[in-house]
């Protein structure tokens, strides 16, 4: 196996362990685990890091060059947000049950890679594209964190409403914190991720892309973002339908990506 | 006679009537201490009283007179059957399992532990304790705080007002700021309404009597609204609690519909502590408002009651392990007489005969009478030295008591309490007089 090679599986070990010790955590409030959590995790950050800096000094091309390595360099930057958040806000702690295994699919996806940067058709390949890829990248990442929040909150709000307040109940942080952690993650997330549609709109304007069922979702996730955030901000929407809105737009960027990665891993074409 | 007894009644054993002719002002508790030693012929007295129990520990003594007292203070009526009488070891995991909450009613609950502090500061103040029941109250403290820290014993909020306040952090998370809303003037929806106001959040008073909102509102330090409004009040609300007397439904579903749209999907929190309820059960089916009655309320208490009652036996093996180690020490305070009254036999004997012989030697130097003082010593420590680490390594177990009982009769030791502590009860000796002995 080479460095690279090692880093990755090792990389992917690690979340796998993290994301079992949060989801232990948050299901059973196994606090033993939990303490060891947040440092498999930052393990993991520096496993990922040292991929990510050994194959673009082997394979010559920067993180975002294709879609493996923009969904690499989105699950690192995900990691790095919650880790950030967690240490800051406590109580926030527990969603690493929900972002750490969305992290470590990215990652996995990110895995899936035969050859780097040949994918990419000609007439889309500009000084543009690491833009149109950072963008999303982070934009998908405040998204990620925002879909974790939302998934809480559907947890929580059923469980306030079923009367069942048992210790999942207990451990999940207030209703009132989800919903604003939720609003806030769009917020940031949303015009990021119109700068990406903008200028993936541009290439297929211009000819050189075709409009295809993957980019159908992207817009398609984009348009869900934006009325979960027009309903949020104009029309004061909040609560459980706003965190459902968020989780399906969240859902269809995934399905973009899952598009890209068996495109470029089958060679299904465009 | 026991080395040290408690003696009492309480919420488990006797009714509440019997309980307040029994129980003890707060100030009056180390004086009245002070006469239960006298009139017992106690060297130690503490009395823990409460309003779930009164309590009488002694140290050294016959606690028979003790029970005479209560008996007293109750006017002569039969109170045996309602008293119950712990000794040695088991007072003293009796203690410790008040202090630390274990025999409480609601089990856990934090008033009991500063009870029982301000009763041994009290009868340390008149000085009606002594060492062994001062070590007593010391490690019950600790036992305490050990039984806090380390079972789930305090966890869970249990009365139905304190539930209210954490359901509405979980919906609100920070309460500053949050509005309140307390329909009607029911004790336990003001008793839950000061929790939340306890929180940050301020509160609106709605009554069907204006007169009634205001005198309510001025109490607690909320605004009062009229009833009229009630429909604008709860639309600016986050919690709402409602405890009127009415005997239908004040909050109907044609109301909150109305409310729910007017709030926009903001989350309201409904809490119906009223019986009969005050709100229609189905309003708890509109989106974004979460109802809970007083039955939901009171099964949590009880879920969180069950939790407490299953730390309670992690927190009874604490309790059980302190008991070992205080009658370990106990036990080893209590050979002390003994084992003074031994060597001082042993070297009395020795230095006897040394008497009896040195006449005989008109020629010894001083340096070889020192020799020979010398040797009494070392002789008195090898001949009690087996007798000693056997009764100490028996210390507590039948056989142990025998071998003292056997050591106290082959060697002749008299009763001497002096040895160990002051003769008669603690409370009539000077201050000095009792440090010099100890």
């Amino acid at each position: 196996m080479t460095v690279v090679t090692t880093l990755m599986w090792l990389t992917v070990a690690l979340y796998a362990v993290a994301a079992g010790l949060y989801v232990a955590f948050l299901a059973k409030g196994n606090e033993q685990g939990s303490r060891w959590s947040a440092w498999v995790l930052a393990a993991a950050v520096g496993s990922h890091l040292g991929f990510v800096a050994t194959s673009w000094a082997i394979g010559g091309h920067p993180p975002t060059s294709d879609i493996h390595q923009a969904l690499s360099l989105m699950s690192l930057i995900l990691v790095a947000v919650f880790l950030v958040l967690a240490r800051t806000r406590e109580r926030l702690r527990v969603l690493g049950a929900f972002i750490t295994p969305v992290t470590l699919l990215l990652f996995l996806g990110a895995a899936m890679r035969r050859g780097a940067g040949e994918q990419v058709p000609e007439g889309v390949r500009s000084a543009l594209l690491p833009v149109h890829v950072g963008v999303n990248v982070l934009g998908l990442a405040a998204f990620a964190v925002a879909f974790a929040a939302g998934a809480a909150y559907v947890i929580q709000e059923r469980q306030l409403r079923r009367k069942q307040l048992g210790g999942l109940f207990q451990r999940l942080p207030a209703l009132d914190v989800l919903d604003q952690l939720g609003l806030r993650s769009v917020l940031i997330g949303f015009p990021l991720l119109t700068i990406g549609v903008v200028t993936g709109t541009m290439w297929i304007v211009q000819g050189s892309l075709g409009l295809s069922a993957t980019q159908g979702f992207g817009l398609l996730a984009w348009l869900l973002f934006a009325g979960v955030l027009l309903l949020r901000v104009a029309a004061g929407w909040r609560g459980r339908k706003a965190a459902i809105g968020t989780m399906l737009g969240f859902l269809c960027t995934m399905l973009v990506l899952v598009g890209y990665v068996v495109r470029d891993s089958f060679g299904a074409g465009a | 006679m026991s080395e040290v007894f408690v003696l009492g009644v309480s919420h488990h054993t006797s009714p509440v009537a019997l309980r307040e002719k029994l129980a003890v002002d707060g100030k009056a508790l180390g004086e009245t201490a002070v006469q239960v030693a006298k009139a017992a012929s106690l060297q130690e007295v503490l009395i823990v009283s409460t309003c779930n129990r009164v309590e009488v520990y002694g140290g050294k003594g016959d606690e028979a007179a003790v029970a005479a007292w209560l008996r007293e203070r109750v006017g002569g009526d039969p109170i045996d059957d309602y008293v119950y009488v712990h000794r040695d070891a088991d007072a003293v995991r009796h203690a410790f399992r008040v202090a630390s909450s274990l025999d409480s009613m609601v089990v856990g609950e934090p008033q009991i532990l500063g009870q029982v502090k301000e009763a041994y500061a009290e009868a340390k103040r008149a000085g009606s304790i002594g060492s062994l029941l001062d070590r007593c109250f010391t490690t019950a403290f600790s036992v305490a705080k050990k039984v806090r820290n380390e079972t789930r014993i305090a966890e869970g909020s249990v009365s139905v007002s304190s539930i209210a306040g954490d359901l509405a952090k979980k919906i609100f998370d920070d309460l500053h700021g949050r509005r309140v809303l307390l329909i009607g003037a029911g004790e336990m929806g003001e008793a839950a309404a000061k929790h939340l106001q306890k929180s940050g959040a301020t509160i609106h008073v709605v009554n069907r009597s204006f007169n009634k909102a205001q005198a309510l509102a001025e109490e607690i330090g909320g605004n009062a609204r009229r009833i009229e409004t009630l429909s604008s009040e709860l639309t600016a609300a986050d919690v709402a609690i409602c405890s009127t007397s009415a005997k239908r439904f004040v909050i109907t579903t044609e109301l909150m519909r109305g409310v729910v749209k007017a709030r926009r999907r903001r989350p309201l929190f409904m809490i119906d502590i009223a019986v009969p309820r005050d709100v229609d059960p189905r309003v708890g089916d509109l989106d974004n408002l979460f109802l809970y009655d007083v039955d939901d309320l009171e099964q949590v208490a009880q879920e969180n009651l069950g939790e407490r009652r299953r730390a309670a036996s992690a927190a009874e093996e604490i309790v059980a392990a302190e008991v070992l180690a205080f009658e370990k020490w106990r036990q080893a305070g209590a050979l002390k007489p003994t084992i003074v009254g031994l060597r001082r036999r042993v070297r009395t004997v020795l230095a006897g005969e040394l008497e009896r012989t040195l006449p005989r030697l008109p020629d010894l130097s001083d340096k070889e009478r020192r020799s020979l003082e010398k040797m009494l010593d070392a002789m008195t420590n090898k001949l009690v030295h087996r007798t000693i680490s056997e009764m100490k390594a028996n210390a507590g177990t039948p056989e142990g008591q025998a071998l003292v009982e056997t050591t106290r009769r082959l060697f002749d030791i008299p009763e001497e309490r002096a040895e160990r502590e002051p003769t008669g009860p603690a409370v009539l000796e000077p201050a000095n007089a009792r440090t010099k002995a100890s």
